[in-house]
């Protein structure tokens, strides 16, 4: 999931890391529309990428309209409502007596949070939403459009997001490792990847020629800078780390911490208070929709034994006819 | 009346020089307000704009002791200028906490209610019968820095811009523009325009006629770079091809802030500074003064102080503590009086007793002395 304020290239994020045009780009509506504030929408777009010979299934999940109203107290309970709703649905799918074969798993393994580039600090509404968010899902902080800083610009900005981080002790996802237990190379891999920490990302869909190969980069007047080129920013060595090195890892935090949690709460919650109203509808609720799908799983029975018999009434016809030939046949001869 | 031409000249032409000199004396007052969201480079645009270290730049040691309300303060920074003996003074504006939260609601009423109060006390201090020294605060020019989203205005822009619109000089300025390309540049700045005019958003203009062709040319030239992208430095850096330069050195080059191909700060500073100066601070004391000034009085006479209607809630929590100071002394007072009142009627009452002794006293001595001379009476008669 792509979470951060509007303009901050989320939308071409996303298509630079698909390597292709999967989000199509905002299109911004009457200038006399300009002032109605349009709340937050969420969008889960699905591409199928190859990544070095393994095909990845990659669901992003895009959040236009985040942090662009005047009071924006509403977003974040749109977008814990969103992933709550995917616990909620493994968890009742797993309850179930007879489990559905294909369920799809829409569980959100990482969220990507855009910072602004501002240059002092974290916002409050930046800490407000990685606060509430990082006990449901794996957040990752980036910062977006990061060629407006300098490269020592962009060194302090990093600290001091660092060191808010932890004085407000927001829990990120920073590439956990055990100096004991895990070999070297992970260690010093997850060391290099949390020293980056927030990425500092550029998004370019064009490509232009330089130095006689097509990059994908931006043209200023005063110089290009690459997406793909390590020294100009984050981008190559998040998306390894995203699809290719620490996507197991995402995934099994995700299940193994933030879902069992999730689990615990919600039923401890409603051991407690088994007279409430909320647990009852929610529990008519996963009735109705089995009592749903029983009797879709009638009607298809149904269905079947009427085939059948039809066949058989069409086999009898089929073996009178034959009968009444034969009869002839007899008769002639 | 037709004009009469003079013939050889008697000197009314020198007019114009006699002016020149006492506005040279007396010096100038120009009031600045930047207004926008904090990191989109205000304070060093102010000084990069008057090349000197005006306002010093945001420390981040106290920001964890930002305190739990979240209002939006004004910080005022006055400077004293001086070019070729001319004296300007300068008073910078700032508005940190604007945009900054994540509720905005009503961010925008103190700036408003600032505004409208340097309108207030110079209306005030007309009425006045001594008025030879006004001190004159009223905002000349609002710099508004809008975010290089690339996509359009935000509504919380766009409430502020109308708003700020109607009462004074506002200009558009787009900050950190090094963030675009110039295509995209060109796209954002003609979306906003669009947004400007839909909205009807009252933006600073100025008459682009004039009497030579030279400033014809350049006030279109400014006119069509609105709303002006800008970039702000104060470090000097050396160029690819070896110029020192105002600017910011990428990894992939340098962006130059004098550089009109990548910036508009030349045309910014020169509306600002070199040709229009007098004209926002006259069309601030013409039109946006007297449109206030004709407001308050259809509803007010003179001499009548303003209705406030104070919304800000860091007031009433001040006036609440004040009351609350207020009620508290005024209880200990009475306590005290109180205690004084039952000492002096215990006071009272020990006198009285004293007193009803010293009369029982009496009597027993007069009773005594009845009883003496009822004793001694009898004796004479026998």
């Amino acid at each position: 999931m792509v979470v951060g304020a509007s303009g901050l290239g989320r939308t071409t994020f996303i298509n630079t890391l698909c390597d292709a045009d999967v989000v199509p780009k905002r299109e911004c509506d009457e200038p006399e529309m300009a002032h109605i504030e349009e709340g937050i929408k969420i969008k889960p777009y699905t591409v199928e990428l190859d990544e070095d010979g393994v095909k990845i299934s990659l669901t992003v999940v895009d959040t236009p309209g985040f942090g662009d109203m005047i009071d924006n107290e509403y977003c974040f309970q749109e977008i814990l409502g969103y992933l709550e709703r995917q616990y909620d649905d493994i968890l009742s799918e797993e309850s179930r007596i007879k489990r559905n074969p294909r369920f799809r798993d829409n569980r959100v393994h990482a969220l990507l949070y855009f910072i602004a580039p501002t240059g002092h600090s974290l916002r409050e509404i930046d800490i407000e939403l990685m606060k509430r968010l990082s006990p449901r899902i794996n957040v990752i902080p980036v910062i977006g459009k990061s060629d407006t800083l300098t490269p020592s610009e962009l060194a302090d900005f990093k600290k001091r997001i660092m060191e808010d981080i932890e004085h407000y002790n927001i829990p990120i996802y920073n590439f956990p490792y055990d100096p004991e237990e895990d070999d070297e190379e992970t260690v010093e891999e997850n060391g290099h990847l949390r020293s980056l920490l927030p990425f500092a990302l550029i998004g370019c869909e064009e490509e232009i020629v330089v130095n006689g190969r097509k990059v994908r980069a931006r043209q200023y007047p005063w110089g290009i800078v690459e997406v793909d080129n390590s020294q100009h920013c984050d981008f190559a060595k998040l998306r390894f780390a995203l699809l290719s090195s620490h996507l197991q890892d995402l995934k099994d935090i995700t299940h193994d911490y933030l879902y069992e949690n999730y689990r615990t709460e919600k039923l401890s919650r409603s051991a407690d208070d088994l007279s409430e109203e909320g647990s009852d509808e929610e529990d008519q609720h996963a009735r109705m929709k089995e009592e749903q799908l029983r009797k879709e799983e009638e009607k298809l029975r149904e269905i079947e034994l009427k085939v059948e018999r039809e066949l058989k009434e069409k086999q009898q016809e089929l073996w009178a006819k034959e009968q009444q030939l034969q009869t002839l046949e007899a008769q002639q001869a | 009346m037709a004009p009469v031409q003079v013939g050889a000249g008697i000197g009314i032409a020198n007019l114009p020089n006699q002016r020149h000199k006492i506005v040279a004396k007396s010096g100038a007052n120009f009031t600045l307000m930047v207004c926008g969201e904090s990191g989109l480079g205000k304070t060093t645009f102010i000084n990069t704009l008057f090349t000197t270290s005006i306002k010093t730049p945001k420390t981040y040691k106290r920001r964890y002791n930002k305190t739990a309300e979240k209002t939006v303060e004004i910080e005022i920074i006055r400077a004293e200028l001086e070019e070729k003996q001319f004296n300007v003074k300068l008073s910078v504006i700032d508005t940190p906490g604007f945009g900054d939260y994540t509720n905005n609601r009503d961010s925008w009423m103190p700036i408003i209610d600032f505004i409208d109060d340097q309108h207030e006390s110079y209306m005030r201090q007309e009425q006045q019968p001594k008025r030879q020294e006004l001190s004159d605060m009223r905002v000349h020019c609002c710099l508004y820095f809008i975010r290089p989203s690339g996509h359009t205005l935000k509504p919380l822009d766009i409430e502020v811009m109308k708003r700020l619109g109607t009462r004074v000089n506002l200009i558009p300025v787009i900050a950190k523009a090094d963030t675009m390309t110039p295509t995209d540049l060109h796209k954002f700045k003609k979306r906003i325009l669009e947004v400007i005019a839909a909205q009807n958003i009252q933006c600073y203009t100025f008459p682009l006629e004039s009497d030579d062709e030279a400033s014809t040319k350049r006030n279109m030239n400014i006119m069509a770079a609105m709303p002006f992208s800008i970039i702000g430095s104060t470090d000097d850096v050396v160029t690819a091809d070896g110029r020192t330069v105002k600017g910011r050195q990428y990894s992939w080059g340098v962006a130059e802030v004098e550089n009109e191909d990548h910036c508009d700060f030349k045309k910014l500073r020169q509306l600002l500074i070199r040709t229009h100066m007098l004209d926002l601070i006259s069309s601030t004391e013409e039109t946006h003064y007297e449109t206030y000034r004709h407001a308050q009085m259809e509803t007010r006479k003179i001499g009548e102080a303003k209705v406030k209607t104070v919304t800000n809630p860091k007031w009433k929590e001040e006036e609440e503590a004040l009351r609350k100071r207020f009620t508290e002394q005024v209880r200990l007072e009475e306590n005290r009086f109180r205690s004084w009142e039952q000492q002096l009627i215990a006071e009272r009452d020990r006198l009285n007793k004293d007193l009803e002794a010293e009369h029982s006293h009496i009597k027993a001595l007069e009773a005594e002395l009845e009883a003496m001379q009822a004793g001694l009476s009898p004796k004479p008669r026998k």
